[in-house]
């Protein structure tokens, strides 16, 4: 009788489990694009690097991320996950926002749905231009929240952000730099924008005619820390002249076995998508770097360096 | 004696004859932004009388519909339109020998790097008053060579499409003229 009971027991669970597994296998598959889900990850798998402070600025980073492509989609998941735990309220976009055309069926699939999630509970984004982005139409397109200009700057909290377009930067940009990086009452500075100044990538490399016109106003009025993208990769440099620099090209796009010999970087990652957390706390700048596969490829906390 | 005088007497001349082609080439170059100025402003005036204004929205949509009546209308407003109508020869020629001075002076070796590692893109097919070949990414343009270049008013941007400089109209996105091999390093 018990024997009888324990095989019907037995049987029971082993249909339980098949039904669990097909009904998240159909989940799987119903979701977009080409059966990536929209669901966050599970939050007790979330390794949390961040100190998650009182009254600290939470953020976090994508570039190269308009592919419409699985990838970008298993990033944003993740990114949900990470936001559901971290209560981050903003990203900063490091170009490359849309690949390819700009037809209004792009602007969702390639932004709208990866990242709806995110645009649903609030999470503003606010994007630099890429080489592969449409300037016009993406400056004007509101949840980029970029004002209708190719450069521009925000503030939140203690930190101030300036977003450039590295494409394009003519006199008129550096003059209108020069004096919002004058004008700045932030404690911290933070600049991206697309084009590397530093970069161990082979593929493109650093852009030193941009570094030579940019990093003198960098230096003059104390920026702290620059983001950018284009190279698909990630890459944290050695800090060159106080400032803090991240190359994060990965976050849609990627380029394997892109490094070289390391001259410029700490620490590179070049074999999966990626996306960073940044929390801002006093005089520290914490990061975490996630890659799709969830797995933490690099963290740390960073003083601010007074110039 | 009489030879030295001789020698100061062709000195002075060499000089004059020097300082007077620096002139010529100053006026001459003035003239050559005059002329450019001048065409972007009929260029412009022309478009602004055609003009949609465009608003950030959140609609890609709305966005789209824009370009495209923007894009019409430019393209309507100069149906005549060919190469050389804003980069004319003396114009083309000023254009010219700025590049050259930029990519071969003193900051040459670190512009030609920055367009290598700009993602280049090739020789493509380009037509005045069309669009900017579909899907095509904008390659950055080096700063100092902008520096070196006449201002742009907001609406148009100088790009380049491998070999050749463009002036771009970026609301319509349409290929305003262009000088071809005007950027022989990429």
């Amino acid at each position: 009788m018990e024997k009888r009971l324990t095989k019907y027991r037995n049987a029971i669970l082993l249909i339980a489990a098949m039904v669990f597994a097909l009904t998240g296998h159909l989940r799987l598959a119903q979701a977009d694009p080409k059966g990536v889900s929209t669901q966050a990850a599970p939050a007790a798998k979330l390794a949390i690097k961040i100190p998650l402070q009182d009254k600290s600025v939470r953020f976090a980073v994508i570039g190269d991320s308009g592919t419409g492509d699985r990838a970008q989609y298993e990033v944003a998941q993740r990114m949900e996950a990470y936001q559901q735990a971290t209560k981050f309220d903003f990203v900063i976009m490091l170009g490359d926002n849309i690949y390819g055309s700009h037809s209004p069926k792009d602007f969702v699939k390639k932004f709208e749905r990866p990242y709806k999630p995110l645009l649903d509970v609030g999470v503003k984004f606010y994007a630099s231009l890429g080489n592969h982005d449409d300037p016009d139409d993406e400056r004007l397109y509101k949840p980029f929240n970029m004002g209708g200009e190719r450069y521009y700057a925000f503030r939140k909290g203690e930190a101030a952000f300036f977003a450039l377009d590295s494409n394009y930067m003519d006199p008129k940009q550096l003059s209108w730099l020069d004096q919002n990086l004058k004008d700045s009452q932030g404690t911290w500075k933070i600049c991206f924008f697309h084009h590397p100044l530093y970069n161990d990538g082979r593929h493109h490399g650093p852009d030193a005619d941009l570094r030579t016109q940019v990093l003198p106003l960098f230096q003059r009025y104390g920026v702290n820390a620059v983001f950018s993208g284009h190279e698909h990769v990630y890459q944290r440099i050695k800090p060159e002249n106080n400032i803090y620099y991240f190359v994060l090209g990965n976050s849609g796009k990627l380029m394997t076995h892109d490094f070289g010999e390391a001259r410029e970087r700490v620490k590179g990652f070049d074999s999966d998508q990626s996306f960073m957390l940044v929390e801002i706390a006093g005089d520290k700048l914490y990061f975490q770097t996630i890659a799709r596969s969830g797995e933490t490829v690099d963290s740390g906390e960073l003083p601010r360096i007074h110039p | 004696m009489k030879l030295d005088a001789c020698r100061s007497w062709l000195a002075l001349i060499l000089l004059s004859i020097f300082l007077f082609s620096c002139v010529m080439a100053q006026k001459g170059d003035e003239g050559a932004i005059k002329e450019f100025q001048d065409r972007i402003d009929n260029y412009l005036s022309a478009r602004k009388k055609q003009d949609v204004a465009r608003k950030p929205t959140d609609s890609a949509d709305k966005l789209a519909e824009q370009k495209q009546q923007i894009a019409e209308k430019s393209q309507q407003a100069r149906p005549e339109a060919q190469r050389g109508d804003i980069f004319t020869p003396a114009v083309s020629a000023y254009f010219k020998k700025q590049i050259q001075s930029t990519l071969h002076g003193p900051e040459g070796s670190r512009v030609r790097a920055s367009l290598r590692h700009a993602e280049p893109l090739p020789d493509v097919h380009l037509q005045v008053n069309a669009k900017y070949p579909k899907n095509l990414p904008l390659q950055s343009t080096p700063p100092t060579l902008l520096k070196n270049l006449p201002p742009l008013p907001k609406e148009l941007q100088y790009r380049i499409v491998g070999s050749a400089l463009v002036l771009y109209d970026m609301s319509a996105s349409l290929v305003v003229d262009f000088i071809p091999g005007a950027v022989p390093v990429t």
